[in-house]
């Protein structure tokens, strides 16, 4: 038994190596590796080698433009942006990544029980997830932590809730092209139990989509998180993000493009990085039929 | 080469009168909003007044000076009754409207008659609410009798909006703007330019220019872009980021008028633990740097500091008062009030007031030091006044410029509706009262620097500046006072090449 399991572990590992390897020889693929892979280890290692306390203020370099000890200039209380740029991505990072586990988790296990079961209970579940796909998000986003209040408590669990929804669809798709399938007819004629199936048959075949899914989804909840900062409703000053700094240095703009510049193309940068890299892991899982990339 | 240097001369010397006439006259050209979209009238006192014309036609009886005191204008003199229920003012004598008739006594009953006509509906009548009756004792004697007694009554009458006009020209005023003041009314176009002319016979001396044109620009960033351009010559209300585009230039003049705005300020509500304690209240006022606030949120220069009172620099009873940062004791106080450790407090705020977030955050910073921990809450600048001002512990507020006596009674009052720290103090509201009625001039100021004094040092807002206004002119004017918009004595200003 134990035998049996690490060949499957190790077959995954290859498996997993290979897709790497695939991603990494096409060009969107290297690119887009490489910028996520900068900003995760970014995240990590700044609150190490920032060269300024991201909270220190300084009277006297008010929006002052870059220099030898502001290579990014400062904003407008006088705080180093370059330091704030740096650690600006702990927090989109920290909040998306859990919250697009989360969404990815919750809307698939749904999605492929609902594709499994199907009747009138995935009819039911199937056009609330319609109706609730009808609602502007960001609205419904917005009143939640208006009510409820600030903080990643708050946003994780509500970011992970609305961007789940279209998984659910996504996932019970991609569960009915495979449900028709006669291992899963044989599976059933040999007795197993629903969570059997759903986890031994159905899952590892319809993982490919979630995969290449859930790096779409990280890449919107990021932008999604950014615009909740931006408009004030996101994390709380004096917290370094990126929305919050584009959106406190937006009125300086004319005579002080550094302060928005820098977290403009840092979250710009890595929101292009995932996009490239799930273009190129669809292409490796051979999702993308079309072949059709922009690089 | 004889008529090259002729021809140098002759040119020179034809050139010259039209450069000196310029010198001395030259037009003024200055913006307005179109506030009113246009229905401006020159009636001083109608709710559509045009107060960029009137200011420059016609003349108050009392104007305030560079400090904010009533000082003398078609009135010479004041006084009271002991009782201070009956005003008595003289005025001033040869005085001429631009019509050429005399100003007197009759004129100023008309106005002021005026301003209580129903069918006028004009603002200022709830300002001289307390204003029962006015009578001409003679020609150059007024007597105004009040309802309840008023000490500070000439600050009443000190009003922009109270410009003298001549009797029975209610009906015309409005398109004539007929007055005493520096310049007469040309033309009246509030959606393209007005124009006005220098009154040569005026009673403080002809003005220094010639002409003023008042030009409608609806758009804030369009009346700053015609100021850059040149196209005219003053510019009200430049904010701090707007500042940056004009400074450095030579083409340009830069003033910082005070003004009583209290635009960023903590309030700490004083019914609520732990800011029911005297000390905890007085630990987090003392803790900040407020030279350093100013600095950092409004720039060097940005505004004045003020210790925890609502009396600005230009008023006469502002109380000198100093508060520098003091965190040792700070942690004495808190320590003495049972937080040794320190305090943690959520201070409520929001993007509704540009200043807010940013004073916070400094406020955060600079109060650690005294193991103060501020936690910035973010709430919705929706429903901020009706739903979290008033109703959390501690939060962030903004008031506008009013005179001591007025924003006491507003905002500290123990019986007052916006009184925000729910400050309940009845010596405070004794002396209050006692202030107003009070008519030695020196002991009702001390009154009202007791009050501000006890505000420092017990009360529970925290209001660590009043901003300065940023004014800004074509570097070719000259002769234009530094201060509020309200003060300024327009025949003074020139204009040169």
């Amino acid at each position: 038994m134990s035998d049996t399991t690490t060949l499957i572990r190790e077959n995954a590992f290859v498996k997993l190596l290979n897709i790497l390897a695939d991603m990494v020889s096409r060009p969107s693929g290297l690119v887009g590796l490489s910028l996520v892979g900068f900003h995760i280890v970014l995240a990590i290692v700044s609150p190490a080698i920032v060269p300024y306390d991201y909270r220190v203020m300084d009277s006297l370099a008010i929006l002052s433009g870059p220099s030898a000890e502001h290579w990014l200039g400062t904003d407008n209380l006088g705080r180093d942006i370059l330091t704030r740029t740096m650690l600006g991505g702990q927090q989109a990072l920290l909040v998306t990544s859990i919250g697009t586990v989360i969404a990815i988790a919750w809307g698939g296990m749904l999605g492929v029980m609902l594709g499994l079961i199907g009747g009138w209970l995935e009819n039911l579940v199937m056009r609330l997830v319609d109706a609730f796909l009808a609602i502007p998000w960001i609205l419904f986003l917005l009143l939640i932590v208006s009510v409820v209040g600030l903080g990643n408590a708050v946003l994780i669990p509500t970011l992970a809730f609305f961007y789940g929804i279209p998984v659910v669809r996504m996932s019970r798709a991609a569960t009915h092209d495979v449900v028709a399938l006669d291992y899963i007819t044989a599976a059933r004629a040999r007795g197993e139990s629903r969570i059997t199936i759903v986890i031994k048959e159905l899952l590892p075949n319809v993982l490919d989509v979630l995969l290449v899914e859930a790096a779409m989804r990280w890449s919107w909840m990021l932008l999604a998180f950014s615009s909740l900062s931006f408009l004030g409703f996101g994390v709380t000053p004096p917290t370094a993000d990126w929305g919050l700094m584009i959106a406190g240095a937006r009125s300086f703009m004319s005579f002080a493009p550094w302060a928005v510049l820098a977290p403009v193309v840092a979250l710009s940068s890595l929101i292009i990085g995932i996009n490239l890299s799930a273009d190129a892991l669809a292409k490796a899982l051979g999702i993308d039929r079309a072949q059709k990339a922009p690089l | 080469m004889i008529k090259l240097k002729t021809f140098i001369v002759t040119a020179v010397l034809a050139v010259l009168p039209i450069s000196l006439a310029q010198a001395a006259g030259g037009t003024f050209l200055t913006a307005h909003d179109l506030g009113f979209g246009g229905s401006e009238n020159a009636d001083p006192i109608h709710p559509n007044r045009f107060w960029q014309v009137t200011e420059k036609t016609m003349n108050r009886l009392v104007r305030p000076s560079a400090a904010g005191e009533p000082t003398p204008d078609l009135a010479v003199s004041w006084s009271a009754n002991d009782a201070a229920t009956e005003w008595t003012f003289k005025l001033r004598a040869g005085v001429k409207f631009h019509d050429g008739t005399d100003f007197d006594a009759a004129d100023v009953v008309d106005l002021l008659n005026r301003i209580k006509d129903p069918e006028l509906d004009s603002p200022v009548a709830s300002v001289l609410a307390v204003m029962e009756k006015v009578e001409a004792i003679d020609p150059l004697t007024v007597k105004i009798s009040l309802s309840a007694a008023h000490a500070d009554f000439p600050m009443l009458i000190m009003d922009y909006r109270i410009r003298m006009t001549p009797s029975g020209s209610g009906d015309t005023i409005g398109k004539t703007g007929i007055g005493t003041g520096p310049f007469i009314l040309e033309t009246l176009d509030p959606e393209g330019t007005t124009v006005l002319k220098a009154n040569p016979d005026y009673w403080e001396g002809a003005p220094a220019v010639e002409t003023i044109k008042i030009i409608a620009i609806p758009d804030a960033q369009a009346r700053v872009q015609a100021l850059l351009s040149g196209q005219i010559d003053m510019l009200r209300h430049i904010s701090a980021q707007e500042k940056v585009l004009f400074e450095n230039n030579p083409k340009f003049k830069i003033q910082q008028v005070n003004t009583g705005d209290w635009l960023a300020a903590i309030v700490f509500r004083t019914d609520i633990e732990p800011f029911t304690d005297v000390r905890v209240r007085k630990a987090v006022r003392i803790a900040a740097d407020r030279e350093a606030m100013i600095n950092l949120v409004l720039g060097p220069g940005g505004g004045v500091v003020t210790c925890d009172h609502p009396v600005w620099t230009g008023d006469q009873y502002r109380a000198q008062i100093e508060c520098p940062q003091q965190i040792d004791e700070a942690k004495r106080l808190l320590a003495e009030a049972g937080y040794p450790d320190g305090i943690e407090i959520d201070v409520v705020t929001s993007d509704l007031r540009a200043l807010w977030v940013d004073m916070v955050q400094v406020y955060q910073q600079q109060v650690a030091a005294a193991g103060i921990k501020i936690n910035l809450v973010k709430a919705p600048a929706d429903g901020y006044w009706s739903d979290v001002w008033m109703k959390k512990p501690v939060v962030t507020t903004s008031w506008g410029q009013r005179p001591a006596d007025q924003v006491f009674n507003e905002a500290y009052r123990s019986t007052a509706s916006w009184n925000e720290s729910y400050w309940k103090n009845p010596e405070f509201d004794r002396k209050l009262d006692q202030a107003r009625q009070e008519l030695d001039r020196a002991k009702r100021t001390a009154l009202y620097q007791d009050l501000q004094k006890m505000l420092f040092e017990e009360g529970g807002t925290f209001t660590p500046f009043h901003v300065n206004q940023v004014v800004v002119t074509s570097a070719r004017v000259t002769g234009l006072p530094v201060m509020f918009d309200d003060g300024v004595q327009y025949h003074n200003v020139s204009v040169g090449e």
